[in-house]
């Protein structure tokens, strides 16, 4: 019979506060990164997605991820719908040794943030009652299939192998897919002179950016799901990627642009802990180093590339998260030791070439569904109701437009 | 109480689906302060 240990129940009740304070950082990310006429609708897709998936994932989200499998470890069941039978007693199957409504509620702020972090690759153009419909139905046919393919114990990826410690390919890499279908559905922003950003405030992404780096411990050192050793190691890989990353990138930009970019060494660490997000307890603090490292070169390029394309991926959520959780899944491939996690595998440089297929089955299933998923609500909701703004209103600014409100008065 | 939780979320839903947008109250570009945009510095 599972027993709850106070000291694993207490690490996961504050873990959960720090990962839902990543969602409002993330909106301090994305609002720096526009112009001052959209940075309250930019904030708002995130903090709406606040209320609105902690509402759906008690209703139906946390079953159809988590809930009893349904016999092809496709889908969980509507076993816990609403979370009947979700109570203050732990799970038989997740987190044994906490209360399965703090499970429950640890998952949720991973759900919460996933369709967020995809808004800004249609921001400062998309109509916010699309956005709204979009993310319900993102969450709900997207989010949560693939969770339970690669965290239930039932789901096909788990059983495979796939090793996803904190979400690269559940978080980061099906968003960034989406992301990059949602900017080539709804087109590039009108108005704008080449390369297509304007970042308004600089220093409201880099708090924004600290408060994700913070946040983050939570979100990767919460998924040993205990107050253990494990939770130290996920702690200390995840602030060294970060860190390695953020310099890294900064050093490249050096080279590159002839400055050290703030704004680089902002969006380096978050590239840092999205490489780090799948090995974080699968790998040592020097593995950790080298991930950092490689995700630094390998999202600058992808920015850059962006940057010369005619994709309008406003704010790079492909280039990072979808390149950077596909780096980590596979980085996890190579450098995972049992050593370091038990319940894990090792990686091809500690003798297993295998799991680095799994992984890239892992990235490659993952990616097709998300887009093809995405591709197919975005289409839907279109129908519905336009996703794109009308001109005129994209010129206007979607803050006074969309919301009847304005960031700043001067 | 279960089906009552969902339906209190579909009436929800229905009211994104029927609430006005810009379209109703749509502003004058004049009233907005606007910048030319800049190149990225990333």
């Amino acid at each position: 019979m599972p027993q709850i240990d106070t000291g694993d129940t207490a690490w996961l009740l504050m873990s959960t506060a720090l990962v839902m304070l990543m969602t409002p950082g993330l909106a301090l990310f994305y609002g720096g990164l526009v112009r001052r006429k959209n940075v309250l609708s930019t904030i708002m897709h995130s903090f709406f997605i606040l209320g609105l998936v902690s509402v759906t994932w008690v209703l139906w989200g946390y079953t159809l991820a988590f809930g009893p499998d349904t016999g092809l470890g496709l889908i969980g069941g509507l076993d816990w719908l609403a979370l009947e039978g979700v109570t203050g007693e732990p799970s038989d199957t997740y987190a044994t040794t906490i209360p399965h409504l703090l499970f429950m509620a640890f998952q949720m702020m991973f759900a919460i943030i996933t369709p967020a972090l995809i808004s800004g690759a249609f921001a400062e153009r998309k109509r916010f009652k699309a956005f709204v419909l979009f993310a319900v139905a993102w969450s709900t046919l997207v989010y949560a299939p693939i969770a339970h393919w690669v965290w239930s114990p039932d789901g096909w990826l788990f059983t495979l192998g796939v090793l996803d410690f904190a979400g690269g390919t559940v978080v980061h890499l099906s968003s960034g897919i989406a992301a990059l279908v949602a900017a080539l559905f709804i087109g590039r922003r009108s108005g704008l002179i080449e390369p297509a950003t304007e970042p308004h405030d600089v220093p409201m992404t880099v708090l924004g950016a600290g408060l994700l780096w913070f946040g983050w411990f939570g979100f990767n050192a919460g998924s040993a799901l205990g107050a253990n050793g494990l939770a130290a190691t996920a702690f200390v890989t995840t602030n060294t990627a970060a860190a390695m990353a953020a310099i890294t990138w900064v050093t490249i930009s050096w080279l590159h642009r002839g400055t050290p970019s703030v704004l680089g060494a902002a969006i380096g660490a978050v590239a840092g802990l999205v490489a780090i997000t799948p090995a974080a307890g699968f790998v040592t603090p020097a593995a950790s180093v080298l991930i950092g490292l490689g995700v630094g070169v390998v999202c600058y390029g992808a920015a850059q590339l962006r940057l010369r394309s005619r994709v309008d991926d406003a704010l790079d959520v492909f280039a990072v998260h979808g390149v950077g959780g596909a780096f980590g899944a596979l980085a996890t491939g190579v450098l995972a030791t049992s050593a370091v996690n038990a319940a894990g595998f090792d990686g091809l440089l500690n003798g297993n070439p295998g799991q680095v297929v799994v992984q890239a089955v892992g990235v490659v299933a993952v990616g097709l569904y998300s887009a093809t998923a995405t591709g197919a609500i975005l289409f839907v909701v279109n129908l519905v109701t336009p996703i794109r703004v009308a001109g005129d209103v994209e010129e206007t600014g979607l803050d006074l437009a969309q919301h009847g409100e304005v960031a700043y008065q001067s | 109480m279960v089906i009552a939780a969902l339906a209190s979320f579909g009436i929800l839903i229905v009211a994104w689906i029927l609430a006005p947008d810009e379209g109703s109250r749509r502003p004058q570009a004049s009233t907005v302060p606007t910048r030319e945009p800049v190149p990225a510095t990333t």
